[in-house]
């Protein structure tokens, strides 16, 4: 049992906790501004550069520049709107995911010619877990990770449900045109969702960088469980993405535990299938997800 | 219709006008390598050793009748997708002679198989070690001046026999060069008499180890055999397995050794605790010597893997478009095994003027390269020697010769 919890249960829930924060923007985006942006992680890629930049320069811990690298990466996102989606906002649906796809892989050329390819860290070394009654092994930053990531969600549960842009932002996401006709301004309401947006992107990627590494691609290589989750979560529901991240995350590395005899229950070699088939299954059984989101 | 026909005919007699006219004066190879990705810091080191060997080829009479070589460098990315467009690049927008390169194993086999065999491009690679590749069917268009991880394969069983570790975990990154190395080693160290508890794949770019690692540590073994790249999941493994008291001691080949290693790890957590074995040169070699004074005026540092090797292909290709005397793409396959050797006179790194002397006069050459003697065997591969590395009391790499 000791096993189960400390080696697939919390890596589970760490890792359900970025995809979490990561799908948030993604399931805003989309129900929102109405398409799939794939830019999605490489704006988690550069607030992840921005942040291990802080870092050199200041020496600090990597959560303590993180909100100045939210806000770099939130800055970064509205500059990309003003100039990139706003023209296209009454354009085909079509001209908007092409559009994210080339900013995809325009930002993350900029990112690898400012900082270059080789990996880096924002918390070299190794640390060794703490144990908790015995046989729970708690590593210090993953501690930190849990709480962050706590701490995160009640701000965006707060936003969504007691503040006025919030509501708004809620109502957009319910019923675009209703809430077009009740005098919310739409405008607002967009820039809103890239601030949240970008701000947990950037966040989900330095808990991702303090528990591996940096490195140009890791924005990218989430984004498959990031859209696994908004789906499963149903497109269009915060609270959703954040379940969908959880289920994801566990998903992905309790289906590798031994259940039956020593061997794994899945080889461990196809765990990133397990976020692909959950994404497969649900859009056949039931495309709206688990909280009725969206369907397209 | 009519219209668009005649566009693409005039389109492409446009474009082999202009490729003849770029004939006279500049001779392209292409020149794949994973720039990007998650071996980037080896491949510098790799493509720079290929650029130095131009650059002596350039700088001591160029090309056939005074032609300048020039490389096309395009992304493989250590990824077989990646390869695909970068061969493609290569072959049908840049018209290429033959290619050098890609680096890692998996990419040369998406490359090779899905571009260069249908189109008859020879390729040469410079780092690519999967014993698979020896088996394609490629009309003799596939070399490497790697040995085959058949070798290295079995020089980390030796190791790991000779420690005295009688039980040891395998785990492999799902691609062509890991699977293959792991498969080596799993049958050499059994066949030594070693039990191998545990042997599983898993997926490169993961943020989490744990789990694989948890279920890899039951039965008892004493060591972790990992093959994998660094950059995409040896390093967290590694990190994984100390942080939670997994495993302690790790046996790893040649696509982990890089200074980030130690940079990310720390090397107090790594002294006594790793060992990464890497196809080495013999450093007492004259070859080898010739070249390393090159690279070290170019700026580099010979002892980095792979980059006597990216002379090595560099120099070899341009021997052959020298001896097939024409950049003709048919020709390069059958003038790449005269100038390997094993007979004829003895061209060692940066004698341009005596090789292009030699092949003037019509007299064969016998390239012996900075990282081995290079003589193709029937697979278009070769045999090669393997060092072992530690962390040192320094904090940095210290090598030693195996065998």
């Amino acid at each position: 049992m000791a096993e189960f919890i400390n080696f697939y249960f919390i890596p589970g829930l760490i890792l359900g906790s970025i995809y979490a924060l990561g799908a948030i923007g993604i399931t805003m985006t989309f129900v929102i501004l109405r398409f799939a942006n794939f830019a999605h992680g490489e704006s988690m890629t550069l607030g992840v550069y921005f942040a291990w930049t802080l870092v050199q320069l200041t020496g600090l811990h990597p959560l303590v520049v993180m909100p100045i690298a939210m806000v770099l990466t939130v800055l970064y996102a509205l500059s990309i709107d003003r100039i990139f989606y706003k023209p296209l906002r009454n354009a085909p649906v079509v001209m908007l995911v092409v559009a994210s796809f080339g900013l995809m892989l325009m930002t993350r050329s900029v990112v690898q010619f400012f900082w270059g390819v080789q990996l880096k860290s924002v918390l070299p070394g190794i640390q060794k877990p703490i144990m908790v009654l015995d046989y729970l092994r708690i590593s210090p930053k993953h501690m930190m990770i849990i709480i962050s990531a706590l701490v995160l969600m009640f701000a965006v549960h707060y936003l969504l449900t007691y503040t006025k842009i919030g509501k708004a932002m809620r109502a957009m996401s319910d019923s675009p045109e209703l809430a077009r006709l009740t005098g919310i301004d739409t405008e607002k309401v967009v820039l809103a969702t890239w601030v949240v947006g970008a701000a947990l992107a950037c966040a989900a990627g330095v808990f991702l960088a303090i528990d591996t590494h940096v490195e140009t691609r890791m924005g990218f290589k989430l984004l498959l469980p990031m859209f696994a989750a908004a789906i499963l979560g149903g497109v269009g529901r915060p609270y959703g993405a954040l379940v969908g991240g959880l289920i994801i995350g566990l998903a992905e590395e309790i289906s590798s535990y031994p259940f039956i005899g020593t061997e794994p229950l899945l080889n461990p070699g196809y765990k990133a299938g397990v976020a692909f088939a959950i994404m497969i299954g649900i859009l056949i059984w039931r495309p709206s997800g688990l909280f009725k989101g969206k369907v397209f | 219709m009519k219209i668009l026909k005649k566009l693409a005919i005039t389109a492409s007699a446009i474009a082999m006008m202009s490729v003849g006219a770029q004939a006279a004066g500049e001779i392209k190879v292409g020149s794949a390598g994973g720039v990007t990705g998650p071996i980037a810091e080896l491949v510098a080191a790799i493509v720079k050793g290929r650029q130095v060997a131009v650059d002596h080829v350039n700088s001591s009479g160029g090309l056939l009748g005074g032609d300048t070589m020039k490389l096309v460098i395009a992304d493989s990315a250590c990824d077989p997708k990646a390869a695909v467009d970068a061969g493609n690049k290569l072959v049908n927008v840049e018209q290429v002679v033959a290619i050098i390169g890609p680096s890692c194993s998996g990419a040369t086999n998406g490359m090779v198989s899905s571009v260069t065999i249908p189109a008859g491009v020879t390729v040469l690679s410079d780092s690519a070690t999967a014993p698979s590749i020896s088996e394609l069917k490629d009309n003799d268009t596939v070399f490497r001046a790697s040995a085959s991880d058949a070798y290295q394969g079995k020089a980390i069983a030796d190791l790991v026999w000779k420690a005295g570790i009688k039980k040891v975990a395998v785990t492999y990154s799902n691609d062509d060069y890991n699977a293959g190395i792991a498969n080596v080693f799993t049958t050499e160290y059994k066949a030594l008499g070693g039990e191998i508890t545990g042997n599983q794949a898993h997926e490169p770019n993961k943020a989490s180890y744990r789990s694989e690692l948890s279920t890899l540590n039951q039965g008892g073994p004493e060591a972790l055999a990992l093959f994998a790249y660094y950059g995409s999941s040896g390093i967290t493994i590694i990190k994984n397995s100390l942080e939670n008291g997994l495993f302690g001691k790790f046996y790893a080949a040649d696509g982990m050794f890089d200074n980030s290693v130690i940079g990310q790890i720390g090397a107090d957590n790594l002294k006594g605790n790793l060992w990464i074995t890497q196809a080495a040169s013999d450093t007492e070699d004259a070859s080898y010597k010739a070249f390393a004074e090159a690279y070290k005026a170019a700026g580099g540092d010979p002892e980095a893997p792979y980059a006597a090797h990216g002379y090595d292909v560099a120099f070899l290709m341009a021997l052959a478009i020298e001896k097939a005397g024409s950049a003709d793409r048919s020709k390069i396959s059958a003038a790449l095994r005269a100038v390997a050797g094993p007979e004829g006179e003895v061209v060692r790194p940066g004698e341009w003027e005596k090789a292009k002397k030699l092949i003037a006069e019509g007299k064969d050459v016998n390239y012996e390269g900075a990282a081995g003697i290079n003589d193709f065997d029937k697979n278009g591969d070769v045999t090669g020697l393997f060092s072992v590395n530690i962390v040192g009391d320094d904090g940095t790499w210290s090598r030693s010769m195996l065998k």
